[in-house]
């Protein structure tokens, strides 16, 4: 009988998933991994009976979540990725040339081990980049302790029922925006609006306190199955979500990074938000 | 001791088997017999052929319990996050559980959606509120409410809303935006008729038909809880006459009810037996004191907690009957198993057979005097 893995994000429906192959599973404290090979999705990454990302469609994800954010600033020198442990947002962000550092801070060090040994499509050598400087800590004491300054920060957390909690904080908040450099960005993981609503409107509320310009980008990643996800934004720059079509083209150029979901396009339209989630918002 | 069953005297062969197993393993000692536990549920199953079986994990949650019932496509009622953790560890999915704790934490909340527990319970306004901030991903069941006479433990004091605001408290909820899925009800643990269930589900059958009107939309779930008894009177328990009132009553629920059961004590009770071991005697006035290695504090805590009396078997039937008390091993005067019980005279190193011993025994037992308490020997 074939082994089937079932999601446990909902009460009322799941999406399942055949396991081909179990390649690893480790049950720490309350907190319950799986990696395993499905025929269509490649190795699935599982935490807490939730998925977390696949092979097959986590360029999506990882793609709008760097692209967006470090086009918009245009000239990212320094950045922060808290979370991420599977490298695949490492492996995007080293794509942008004026990087000249990237420090990501992984809660778990045996998450960053782990994926290198079974989700090595992921970072596809991103650890060994030499502008990478790798800590592992908790992402919130960072933020706090932090007296470096970043101009683009990425929080690429589990939902807020997990172990990431404490980033969809108005500390979490206040902390990145206090080691941000002027006109720098945010760029957060902020799930599906179509399921969890609250959650949009919890961020626009804390992350919104402390920035000039709060907002959110989407995509639909299909296995954060709900229609598009959205990702929450925050600036004192209000001309970085607004930038012409032809600046973002020509940065994408110059940039000759390729992409399979990201194109200047999709990211000017990834700002306008459906009408159930600008009703929410304006609901605040 | 009224209600007891001691049996003296035994076969052989049984009496060989306790003392090999006593060899092997030392004392005290609880068997967990697997074969004994499938057939409890295969019972159940073919007693109430239309319910989910909801193993309370709380009656005995030994590991090995939970993966022959888990083998077998039982699903788990669990009450606490360490009780969802033991079927992590055995890779049995949240999916097969619901939490049925009406009263939570904000972090039993939190653990259990990680551990993959959706389905909740709760009984008042209060509690339904805690659930809001989870509101997208949950399911509440009501409980509800309804006393019985004959239950050993009843639950229906301490837990449960009454039935009249069973209406009102689903259209609150819906105006709140969180869902219930349906009602649950506990009549009380070893409740020996099977009235007070028939009764229960016929008046929640009408409650259902009731919201479903008031709300526009159906329930899905009726949870008619456990406390099947088993016998420890050792006199002989017709499961067919019990439960035939129970699947009739179950009869008049709308067709598109699922029906959920939550056994403890009906799969495990006699599924585990105790075996201890005299260590010592003493004649004090009119009686023989013995004293066994488990008692109140271990094994046989559920005399206190679940004020139940186990069937009790020693193997020496020759001899003169004296008027003995059977103590357990702690200092405290409070730790006897039995007194004022007719015994012919036990030796050092006689053993004491209890039956019936898996719900509510080594769940409730302590570690009082640093004892190490029975070893459970699966077979």
């Amino acid at each position: 009988m074939s082994k089937v893995f079932n999601e446990t994000l909902y009460d009322a429906l799941n999406q399942s998933f055949r396991i081909d192959k179990l390649y690893f599973e480790q049950k720490t404290g309350h907190q319950h991994l799986m990696i395993f090979h499905n025929a269509f999705l490649g190795r699935v990454m599982t935490l807490d009976g939730i998925v977390q990302t696949t092979e097959r469609d986590e360029f999506i994800y990882h793609e709008m979540m760097a692209h967006v954010p470090l086009f918009a600033h245009g000239a990212p020198r320094r950045v922060l990725i808290i979370g991420g442990g599977d490298g695949g947002m490492l492996r995007e962000v080293i794509k942008h040339a004026p990087v000249e550092q990237v420090t990501m801070v992984e809660i778990d060090g045996a998450v960053v081990e782990m994926a290198k040994t079974y989700l090595p499509k992921h970072s596809q050598g991103a650890f060994d980049d030499p502008r990478l400087n790798l800590v592992i800590a908790d992402g919130m004491d960072f933020v706090r302790q932090s007296e470096e300054r970043f101009d683009v920060i990425i929080s690429d957390s589990t939902d807020p029922i997990g172990p990431g909690e404490v980033l969809f904080t108005d500390d979490f908040y206040a902390q990145c925006k206090r080691i941000l450099n002027p006109g720098g960005v945010m760029a957060t993981q902020n799930g599906v609006p179509f399921f969890q609503i609250d959650e949009v409107r919890d961020t626009a509320r804390r992350m919104g306190r402390h920035f000039a310009d709060q907002t959110f980008y989407s995509a639909a990643v299909p296995t954060y199955y709900g229609g598009v996800m959205t990702f929450a934004w925050g600036s004192d720059n209000p001309g970085l979500r607004t930038l012409d079509a032809d600046i973002l083209r020509r940065r994408f150029q110059d940039a000759a990074i390729e992409t399979r979901y990201y194109t200047p396009e999709i990211h000017q339209a990834s700002f306008a938000l459906p009408r159930y989630v600008s009703t929410a918002l304006a609901e605040n | 001791m009224s209600g007891r069953v001691i049996r003296i005297g035994g076969s052989e062969q049984e009496h060989a088997r306790y003392q090999a197993l006593v060899a092997q393993h030392g004392s005290p000692l609880l068997i967990l017999d697997r074969a004994e536990l499938l057939r409890r549920y295969r019972l159940l199953q073919d007693q109430l052929p239309d319910a989910d079986i909801y193993y309370a994990i709380k009656a005995f949650a030994h590991p090995a319990v939970l993966e022959a019932l888990g083998r077998a496509g039982a699903h788990f009622d669990v009450a606490s996050a360490g009780e969802i953790g033991l079927l992590q560890e055995l890779k049995i999915s949240g999916r097969r559980t619901i939490h049925t704790h009406p009263i939570k934490k904000d972090a039993d909340i939190r653990a259990a959606l990680r551990g993959g527990s959706t389905t909740f319970v709760v009984d008042n306004i209060d509690e339904l509120g805690k659930l809001i901030p989870y509101k997208q991903r949950i399911g509440l069941l009501l409980r509800v409410s309804f006393r019985s006479d004959t239950a050993k433990v009843d639950l229906s004091r301490k837990f449960g809303c009454a039935p009249e605001q069973v209406p009102e408290l689903v259209h609150q909820a819906a105006t709140l935006g969180v869902h219930v899925r349906g009602l649950s009800f506990h009549v009380g643990s070893q409740s020996l008729s099977p009235t007070t269930h028939a009764e229960a589900i016929r008046r929640c059958a009408e409650l259902i038909r009731e919201t479903e009107e008031q709300e526009g939309r159906p329930l899905d779930v009726l949870d008619i809880g456990g406390g099947f008894p088993v016998d420890y009177t050792m006199s002989g328990f017709d499961a067919d006459a019990y439960f035939r009132p129970i699947r009739e009553a179950l009869g008049s629920l709308p067709e598109h009810i699922s029906v959920i059961a939550e056994p403890g004590r009906f799969l495990i009770a006699p599924a585990v037996t105790g075996i201890c071991t005299v260590t010592g005697k003493a004649r004090r006035g009119d009686y023989l004191w013995y004293y066994l290695d488990d008692g109140i504090y271990g094994s046989y805590s559920g005399q206190l907690f679940d004020h139940t009396l186990y069937p009790l078997q020693i193997f020496r039937d020759q001899g003169e009957r004296r008027q003995s008390i059977l103590a357990g091993p702690t200092c405290d005067s409070i730790d006897i198993i039995a007194e004022d019980v007719e015994l012919p005279e036990l030796e050092d190193g006689d053993l004491l057979i209890g039956h019936m011993m898996g719900a509510y025994t080594q769940a409730t037992s302590t570690h009082f005097n640093s004892l190490e308490g029975a070893k459970v020997i699966v077979i």
